[in-house]
């Protein structure tokens, strides 16, 4: 018997490889995955509409529900998000911590129940809230990420400086300032949830009037010890809402966590896996493509070599 | 037409590659033979049909290995079951009473919380009922839809498992109502709809809700479940105030909410639980009482088929092998010379 050409080489292998690659030979790999928490500000101010989307205005909440939900898809598969609301002062538990691809619709729908009408009040103590979500997620074992436009209501005072009472970095994550630089009107609405127009200098707060009045209370227009202590209340544009990076900046420091601007669901979802702290998970990694593959070249090789060299042939007829 | 619809591909441009398929047609992996002419070749039924046997395997072996490394696999299908169970929407008090014990003391080691006992007793319910399908929303000053209707027990699990974080101020119980009517969707039968309300308290229904529940009401019927959660001291359901007392729903919510919810014309059942064990009877009767014949959706999760191609390759490439080494030169022993070339 005379030696196996080399056609008769090449489909031994391809069909050994080709069995190798019916078993499905797999690899042990690690895969990072997160266990998040995400706080979504549904304060008025969220209402602005100073996204685009389609070349229509969106609201912040709308933005923030879409690119959440989007950024959730892109982080990889086994990562756990717990969902909740920051409104008043409070934040509030919605849903704890569960596995995002195996239960996307149930939990696409519950980021797109959130609506504004579950705040129970107007107010928006931003830091409050922010402390009480760090709470929420050390509780779940998670790491946070808290979307809000960072706008107090009422302002903070400038004359009492904020204190933080928790361990700096004890929950990692971070926070996501949500809407745009421009200073942009805030819808109002009536008790049935009609919008009815926007919100004006005179319908909030300008100024804080919690806590003893500042030293120089006296100086002001329109002080009056028993019946206006703060004086008047001065003109200003906590009406009109533009993003407080700042201030956010500011909460992040204290609270140890990253901040970023929400922008693309691709860069949420890095800037999530920036801040969280990943947990490793085995995964086994298919690795049947490669025999697979080679099998492939070993067949495309036993036919395309002499059909090339047909090819050639018939190019130089005479070269024989 | 469905059959095909649910295969599917990981990697569709790995299918370009799919006219390398027609290479075998165009060449054979057996050696070339010279003769002379066509013509000395005697006509061969067998012969033609090994010969396009030959020719299938190859384009097979090789369009199999391409639809597997394109990662062929059966689509995730959700097959529709009938079992017996209901379309439950859960409406949970979050008030921030759930968070302390039956006996109004903050808990401690020995005595778990209204809401803690609630969550555990919940999760049980829901996951000895498969075939629910099953919403969840929570209602203190303000009514949260939390779930929509889903077929996904972990997601109501999840919802379930938040209620023991700390709640809120008040217990607005006539607006989370007129949520939870709201909450079932087209797909949940009409016949078994139930929404089961888990509350320790209740408060005055503005009027303008109560026409809006009665509506909702007449609308779409629902059996109604209302677990009241007995804090000691409390008052209760059914405790008719002493002559002379003020008997309004302001100085009795519970006992005047009891009277609104019968008024609606549903089918309609109290429990008054004092403790974890009276919930844990008290659910076990909504079990019972809620098993009607529905339809609930279960997930067949994808399946890889690309170690079938695989094989089916490596079954075409043997075919082609075995006739590969079958082969017999017919100037075998007479010019090596014309084999080389033949083989370049």
């Amino acid at each position: 018997m005379t030696r196996p050409d080399a056609r008769t080489l090449a489909l031994a292998a391809a069909f050994l490889l080709a069995i190798a690659a019916a078993f499905g030979p797999t690899t042990r790999a690690e895969r990072p995955v997160y266990d998040l928490v995400a706080i979504v500000d549904i304060t008025m101010s969220m209402n602005a509409r100073d996204y685009v989307r389609d070349g229509r205005p969106q609201s912040r909440l709308d933005a923030v529900k879409e690119r959440l939900v989007a950024a959730a898809a892109r982080l990889p598969c086994g990562t756990r998000m717990g969902l909740g609301v920051f409104t008043e002062r409070r934040s509030f538990m919605l849903l704890a911590p569960l596995d995002v691809c195996a239960n996307f619709t149930a939990f696409t729908g519950a980021v797109s129940s959130i609506t504004w009408r579950m705040a129970w009040e107007g107010d928006s103590r931003v830091s409050s809230g922010l402390f009480e979500a760090v709470q929420l997620a050390r509780e779940s074992h998670a790491d946070l990420v808290f979307l809000t436009d960072g706008q107090e209501a009422p302002p903070l005072r400038a004359d009492q400086p904020l204190t933080y009472d928790g361990k700096r970095g004890d929950v990692r994550g971070l926070l996501v300032g949500v809407g745009g630089d421009q200073l942009t009107p805030i819808p109002k609405y009536d008790d049935f949830g009609r919008e009815t127009g926007f919100l004006s200098m005179t319908d909030v707060p300008q100024e804080s009037r919690l806590g003893p009045p500042p030293a120089d209370a006296e100086s002001r227009p329109g002080y009056n010890p028993r019946n206006a202590p703060f004086g008047e209340m001065p003109g200003g544009e906590e009406h009109l809402t533009s993003v407080r990076e700042p201030h956010l900046r500011e909460l992040g420091g204290m609270t140890g966590l990253g901040y970023t601007r929400l922008g693309a669901p691709e860069a949420l979802a890095e800037a999530i896996e920036a801040n969280a702290v990943a947990r490793r998970v085995p995964v086994r990694i298919d690795l049947s493509p490669i025999p697979a593959a080679a099998a492939l070249l070993a067949l495309s090789l036993v036919y395309g070599a002499p059909f090339a060299a047909g090819i050639r042939r018939r190019m130089r007829p005479h070269a024989t | 037409m469905t059959a095909l619809s649910a295969l599917g591909v990981d990697l569709p441009w790995v299918l370009l590659l799919l006219p390398l398929a027609l290479l075998p047609v165009l060449v054979s992996p057996l050696r070339l033979s010279s003769a002379p002419a066509d013509e000395v070749v005697p006509r061969d039924p067998l012969s033609s049909a090994i010969g396009a046997a030959i020719i299938a395997a190859g384009a097979l072996a090789i369009a199999s290995l391409i639809f597997g490394l394109a990662g062929f696999h059966l689509r995730e299908q959700s097959i529709e079951r009938r079992g017996s169970g209901a379309n439950i929407v859960l409406l949970i008090d979050r008030s921030s009473s759930m968070d302390s014990t039956f006996a109004d003391r903050l808990p401690d080691g020995a005595e778990e919380s209204k809401s803690a006992a609630a969550r555990r007793l919940l999760t049980d319910f829901a996951s000895r009922r498969p075939a629910d399908r099953v919403a969840v929303a929570a209602f203190s000053t303000s009514p949260m839809p939390i779930v929509p209707m889903t077929d996904e027990h972990e997601a109501v699990r999840a919802a379930i498992a938040a209620i023991d974080h700390p709640g809120l101020a008040k217990t607005d119980v006539g607006r989370g109502l007129l949520l939870a009517f709201s909450m079932f969707d087209a797909s949940s039968s009409e016949s078994s709809r139930a929404v089961v309300l888990v509350s320790d308290g209740a408060a005055v229904i503005d009027r303008r809700v109560q026409d809006a529940l009665r509506d909702a009401a007449a609308r779409s019927p629902v059996s109604l479940y209302w677990l009241f959660l007995r804090t000691e001291g409390a008052k209760g359901i059914y405790d008719a105030p002493a002559s002379g007392e003020e008997d309004s729903p302001f100085s009795n919510p519970e006992r005047h909410l009891n009277i609104f919810l019968k008024s609606l014309g549903l089918p309609y059942r109290a429990f008054e639980a004092n403790s974890a064990a009276q919930v844990s009877d008290a659910i076990r009767e909504i079990d019972q009482l809620e098993q009607r014949p529905t339809f609930y959706k279960e997930t067949i999760p994808k399946r890889d088929l690309s170690p079938w191609c695989f094989g089916l390759a490596a079954f075409a490439i043997a075919l082609l092998l075995a006739a590969k080494l079958s082969e017999r030169r017919l100037d075998e022993d007479v010019a090596p010379a014309g084999a080389a070339r033949a083989q370049s």
